[in-house]
């Protein structure tokens, strides 16, 4: 085994400041060697980004680390700030995750990525220097563009600025790269390319690469190791492959069948009930306990260590060696696959968008968009940041008002609202609704969520006693009412927001990426929510996502725009097997995981070729 | 794993971070002391020792005694009790002020921020006039020539700060409005007026609150500046600023001529400020947007 | 000074960043040509502002109570005749707008008729005072920033030590302090009192002016050194949470470097865009401490003028300071379009 480039060792970072003292992360350790990528994978609050920075010391102020970290043996956690600086960025160096905000704005691109570059000497270069340089770096992360060198970051898109970003973070050559979240806020297919892009680096250099993602597909596609965080605590370590093939924790096991399949459609999304705690709530126990189906006694009688399960693996559950077999079991069962459903087409459909059109300014952002709803249907609006499915959506809600084209929604002509009469604007208003992707901010924090949902009941001329009922139908309790937003859980926010959607019983509730914003194991949650409500309510959807795995769950057909056009329609499973047309077939192979499919596919066509 | 299915989720309750701070130190001494003030205002003429109008030509300039506590000014009357007195018109034009302001600044920034249109561009035209003149020089300019004494000046300092008060609250409402949950409310169909009052209103109230103290304490300086200066209040008035003014023939003689009335004002106008922070910093917290 | 000035968030001065264009913006002006609208833009802006203003200072002798004849006479009565021949003098029976013309041709050439108290040339009488209250004005500029910027950075950056505390408690008073307080405490302790300063006059030549003038500075500084304290600590503080600085500590940035090429860099952007607003309190307040001190200033000036009813006089002083602020107000603009890139190229920031 390789001397280890980072280790650490029962890291624990908690929080000082304020009446409170919390504890972010009660205990992580891992092992990092050349040339290896580990991957840490953790849901909103596991600790991970904090270990990133705890490792730099940069935590912000009022946090403090305790433990060890070693960094090519030596210990670096207690080091005075001079020694550190020597450390970070020359040995050690850091990515962050939003590349919109990474950047100094007032600082030209080359200039970041030049600006620490010293000499033999140690003196600084010559500009001429500087800038051959510089555009050599930038050359190395995929920007060909000498002219680059010169611009500011807000003239960069994202992808460009989160390439700029790795090479001022690679710019004396560190042996030691952490991507916090790299491609969290890009698009999928830029997703893919800065990824590769990290992959090439890491094998030209020679790096240790730590890949903190809360998306597991990203990791198992891009990590050797990965190390599983849960409520700041470790809870699985091993090589990506056997931890994908076999989980051996309850937490990583219903993460990984909680993640809509990419590849078909099942009945119900396996989920896990509740949501995160927060650490100090569930210290003196197994941190998953509150949400584990195999809990016992044991479990809560005190933390469990995280030990070997076999070679290169550990696990902190203490009853593996029990239940290792019924783990396996549940991932190797394929969950019900959703029976193919015969919709009969509807006379006449619920929406009907014809040609809609809409700029804002120089920049269009539908040109002649078509759709349609029949009723019972839920229908996809795909693609990435920049396609329009957004405002398409507000278009269909009235919230905006398209430049051009018809659009009809339950019978009443709806693309300009504020020419109709009262009734029927009313009538309008009723039959279609919102849900929003933030659940932090689609509930006004000052009311109680009672007085919510009791204005929304009020609309539709039903009594406010009726608000008790209306959470239950969400899965929430009806003591809910007097809580205002703060006190809940996104997924439980989430939830209110669905309720104040069919409160008024409408005919179409517009999905704009509802989980989107969600952890993984909530984002289960909320779609068999919908599925279900669907079905008791007799709803239809309009689901927006850029999420092609969330398409494929919850849609029945799907539209796929992308820069305001619609390329591409048709049943959904159709549409991701076989995409017809190339920009949608370049959306499936960017999402990570999606070579399997593609493979799959490639095999059926040989054998329904008859393997000539 | 389990399936979701219908069971209703009992999630532990959250205690929202009720943070009980103990209110520090300072602020209680600034709430005491706005009290002493308030109720001066109301009762000082009752409370002061010696009447505040008694003139005595014979006892001008005195120092400060066990009679005359602060001593006398030129016309022989006591400083002290001028000085509790003085508190009436240091609330009560400086509250009609803030009010106003935040009432005609409320409703415009309001409209303006939710409707834009015909409000906004009045708003936006009006600060940037505003910005560019002090508040003071227009009164003092405008007080001066029209004349009409110390209600005259209140008015005109209510239409002076209104624009701010405006701009400050139609920011608040932009960055408001095209949040989801106002968006959520104009798909329900809820009245525009009702979705600003009832939806938007109520989560500016930190800054308005704020914002008010914060209007009272400028607008009790401007006002003691316009009385120092000798437009408002009519001669003779028991009036911070203008005791200050006053206070000057006096300077070689008895200093506490000058910080009694000045003493008096600074500590009114600190506690109003560090009140009005605080207020802020309160009321934000708690459940605040994020 | 405007409490709205204490209250408007810092993330608003910087814009929101992560929501600024997240697309190469497609027209890439010459930036030369975006700075030349800009400014063109900001001009026209300003040329309205002294337009209304104009108009309102001129409209000051006819919203003034009284005949306007009258009052340009003065105190003294006069004959019908004289009365007349003044009305006709000064155009008072012409149409209002044809009125309002006639004033402003003439004050673009600094001819603001002549003062009713002391019957000089407006101007005359104004620009004899200007050099001294400009002085002032300047003296208590420099005060202000070169006291005030570094102790907002250094109390920046040791938040919630003693520093910072000490720092916010001392904006707090001075905000609270209106200068002709502060002028009067000192004027008592260190004239009177200490005899460290001189009680009267403005003295001669610079050093003589800077002795006796040093007082008056100082209580005007602050005032408005509490709001740029503010403004500065508020500001640095907005920088230093920003994501930027992380990433550039991350890369083993100086702290040196941080601060100023990183965090100070940008923080100068909200101080410039609220400096227009500081000037104007530091103009309400010279005015304040020119009759505390009682300097032969244009302020001290511009209050004589004002109790004696002297329209003339108070149309000419308003009409000079709109002047100064319009210009300062434009050389911060200016400022601002060095420091900020993103207005050269027409994507607006803020």
């Amino acid at each position: 085994m390789t001397e280890p480039l980072l280790e650490i060792d029962g890291l624990r970072i908690e929080s000082r400041a304020g009446n409170e003292p919390r504890t972010i992360v009660g205990d992580m350790s891992l092992r990092l060697a050349a040339g290896e990528t580990i991957g840490i994978v953790g849901e909103s609050g596991s600790g991970k980004s904090m270990t990133a920075r705890a490792v730099l010391g940069l935590l912000p102020p009022g946090l403090v680390a305790s433990g060890t970290v070693a960094y090519q043996g030596r210990q670096i956690l207690e080091l005075p700030e001079g020694r550190l600086r020597q450390i970070r960025g020359g040995e050690i160096s850091l990515v962050l995750q939003d590349p919109f905000t990474m950047l100094n704005p007032l600082r030209r691109c080359g200039r970041h990525v030049v600006e620490l570059l010293r000499d033999e000497t140690g003196g600084r270069l010559s500009r001429a220097a500087r800038r051959t340089e510089a555009v050599r770096r930038l050359a190395e992360v995929g920007i060909d563009d000498p002219g680059v060198v010169d611009r500011y970051p807000f003239q960069l898109s994202g992808g460009m600025r989160q390439r700029v970003g790795l090479a001022a973070a690679l710019a004396r050559d560190p042996r030691v790269l952490i991507a916090d979240e790299p491609s969290t806020a890009l698009d999928v297919t830029t997703q893919k390319e800065i990824l590769a892009l990290l992959k090439r680096l890491q094998a030209a250099r020679g790096m240790g690469v730590v890949l903190i993602t809360h998306d597991l597909r990203v990791a198992f596609e891009n990590c050797d190791r990965i190390y599983v965080l849960y409520a700041g605590a470790l809870v699985e370590v091993g090589p990506s492959v056997d931890v994908e093939a076999q989980p051996l924790h309850p937490y990583t096991l219903g993460l990984l069948l909680s993640e809509p399949p990419l590849d078909h459609k099942v009945l119900e999304l396996p989920s896990i009930p509740g949501s995160v705690p927060r650490h100090e709530q569930v210290a003196d126990r197994c941190v998953f306990s509150t949400r584990c189906p195999w809990v016992e006694d044991i479990c809560t009688a005190a933390p469990p260590p995280l030990v070997a399960a076999a070679p290169g693996r550990a696990s902190a559950c203490v009853r593996l060696g029990e239940i290792r077999s019924e783990i396996t079991a549940r991932r190797a069962t394929r969950v019900a696959p959703a029976p193919l459903l015969a919709r009969l087409p509807s006379a006449v459909p619920l929406i009907s968008a014809r040609d809609v059109a809409k700029r804002f300014g120089s920049v269009v952002a539908l040109d002649g968009v078509s759709m349609e709803l029949g009723e019972g249907e839920s229908v996809g609006i795909v693609g990435e940041s920049g396609s329009g499915k957004t405002t398409l959506a507000r278009c269909l809600l009235g919230l905006e008002r398209p430049d051009d084209g018809e659009i009809v929604v339950a019978g009443i002509r709806a693309e300009n609202i504020a020419a109709l009469d009262t009734a029927t604007r009313r009538r309008l208003r009723q039959a279609i609704q919102i849900v929003f992707q933030d659940p932090y901010s689609s509930l006004n924090p000052v009311r109680t969520i009672g007085a919510a949902l009791g204005e929304a009941l009020a609309v539709a001329g039903r009594p406010a006693s009726g608000v008790g009922a209306l959470l239950n139908q969400v899965g929430l309790p009806a003591e809910y009412q007097a809580r205002k937003p703060a006190a809940l859980s996104g997924g439980e926010r989430q939830r209110v927001a669905i309720a104040r959607a069919i409160a008024v019983q409408p005919k179409v509730i517009v999905c704009d990426e509802p989980v989107s914003a969600l952890d993984v194991s909530v984002q289960a949650q909320i779609l068999n929510l919908l599925a279900r409500l669907r079905d008791q309510l007799g709803l239809s959807y309009v689901f927006i996502t850029h999420d092609l795995a969330v398409a494929r769950q919850a849609t029945d057909r799907v539209y796929v725009l992308y820069r305001g056009e619609l390329v591409e329609s048709g049943p959904v499973d159709d549409v991701l097997d076989r995409p017809a047309h190339a920009y949608t077939r370049r959306l499936v192979e960017s999402v990570p995981g999606a070579p399997k499919a593609r493979l799959a596919e490639a095999a059926e066509q040989l054998t329904m070729e008859g393997g000539s | 794993m389990s399936t979701d299915g219908a069971a209703i989720i009992v999630a532990p309750t959250r205690v929202g971070r009720r943070s009980r701070r103990r209110v520090p130190i300072p602020i209680v001494l600034a709430l005491l002391f706005l009290a002493v003030v308030v109720f001066l205002a109301f009762f000082g003429s009752a409370v002061a020792p010696i009447n505040p109008k008694t003139q005595n030509l014979n006892a001008s300039q005195l120092n400060p005694s066990s009679h005359f506590w602060l001593g006398t000014d030129l016309l022989g009357r006591d400083i002290f009790s001028r000085v509790l007195v003085g508190s009436r018109t240091a609330m009560l034009g400086p509250i009609i002020v803030a009010l106003g302001a935040m009432l005609i600044g409320n409703t415009f920034g309001l409209i303006a921020g939710y409707r834009g249109g015909a409000a906004d561009t009045v708003v936006m035209r009006a600060v940037d006039l505003m910005y560019a003149l002090p508040p003071l020089l227009i009164a003092i300019v405008v007080g001066g020539i029209v004349g009409g004494g110390y209600w005259a000046a209140v008015a005109i300092l209510v239409v002076l700060f209104s624009p701010y008060d405006a701009r400050l609250i139609r920011g608040a409402t932009l960055e408001q409005r095209d949040r989801p949950y106002v968006e959520a409310a104009r798909t329900l169909g809820l009245p525009t007026r009702r979705i600003m009052v009832r939806h938007v209103w109520p989560n500016l109230l930190p800054l308005v609150v704020a914002n008010t103290f914060l209007n009272f304490a400028f607008a009790l300086v401007t006002l003691a500046g316009l009385s120092f200066i000798g437009i408002g209040v009519p001669p003779g008035t028991p009036d911070w600023g203008q005791m200050l003014a006053d206070s000057r023939t006096l300077i070689f003689t008895n200093p506490w001529a000058a910080l009694g009335p000045g003493g008096a004002l600074v500590l009114t106008a600190v506690s109003m400020n560090l009140v009005g922070d605080w207020i802020y910093e309160l009321l934000s917290d708690r459940g605040r947007l994020r | 000074m405007q409490p709205s000035l204490k209250l408007s968030s810092v993330a608003d001065l910087f814009g929101t960043q992560s929501q600024s264009s997240r697309r190469p913006t497609s027209s890439w002006l010459n930036p030369a040509r975006g700075a030349l609208l800009f400014a063109a833009k900001r001009l026209l802006g300003l040329a309205a502002v002294l337009l209304v203003i104009s108009f309102g200072t001129f409209s000051l002798l006819t919203i003034a109570p009284g005949d306007p004849a009258q009052l340009l006479l003065g105190t003294r009565q006069q004959s019908p005749a004289v009365i007349h021949a003044v009305r006709h003098e000064y155009h008072l029976d012409r149409p209002f707008l044809v009125q309002y013309g006639i004033w402003l041709q003439h004050a673009v050439h600094f001819d603001f008729g002549r003062s009713i108290r002391t019957q000089d040339p407006v101007w005359s009488d104004i620009s004899s005072r200007l050099g001294l209250s400009l002085f002032l004005g300047i003296y208590a500029t420099l005060i202000t920033v070169l006291v005030g910027v570094p102790l907002g950075v250094v109390a920046a950056v040791r938040q919630r030590k003693l520093v910072d505390r000490g720092v916010v408690a001392l904006s707090v008073v001075g905000v609270s302090t209106p200068a002709f307080a502060s002028g009067v405490a000192f004027l008592y302790l260190f004239a009177v009192r200490f005899g460290w300063f001189p009680v009267f006059g403005a003295g001669n030549g610079v050093v003589g002016r800077l002795y006796h003038l040093a007082l008056p500075a100082v209580a005007l500084s602050l005032t408005v050194m509490a709001l740029v304290l503010k403004l500065t600590r508020a500001a640095v503080i907005g920088a230093l949470e920003q994501d930027y600085i992380v990433f550039a500590r991350a890369r083993g940035l100086s702290e040196r470097a941080v601060l100023s090429a990183y965090a100070l860099r940008n923080a100068a952007i909200p101080i410039v865009t609220a400096a227009g607003a500081v000037l104007g309190a530091l103009i309400a307040g010279a005015v304040l401490v020119e009759v505390a001190f009682t300097l032969p200033g244009t302020g001290s000036l511009l209050v004589e003028s004002v109790e004696a009813k002297d329209v003339p006089m108070v149309q000419g002083l308003t009409a000079t300071i709109a002047v100064v602020i319009v210009a300062v107000n434009l050389l911060t603009d200016l400022a601002y379009l060095a420091l900020d890139p993103r207005m050269r190229f027409g994507v607006g920031a803020a």
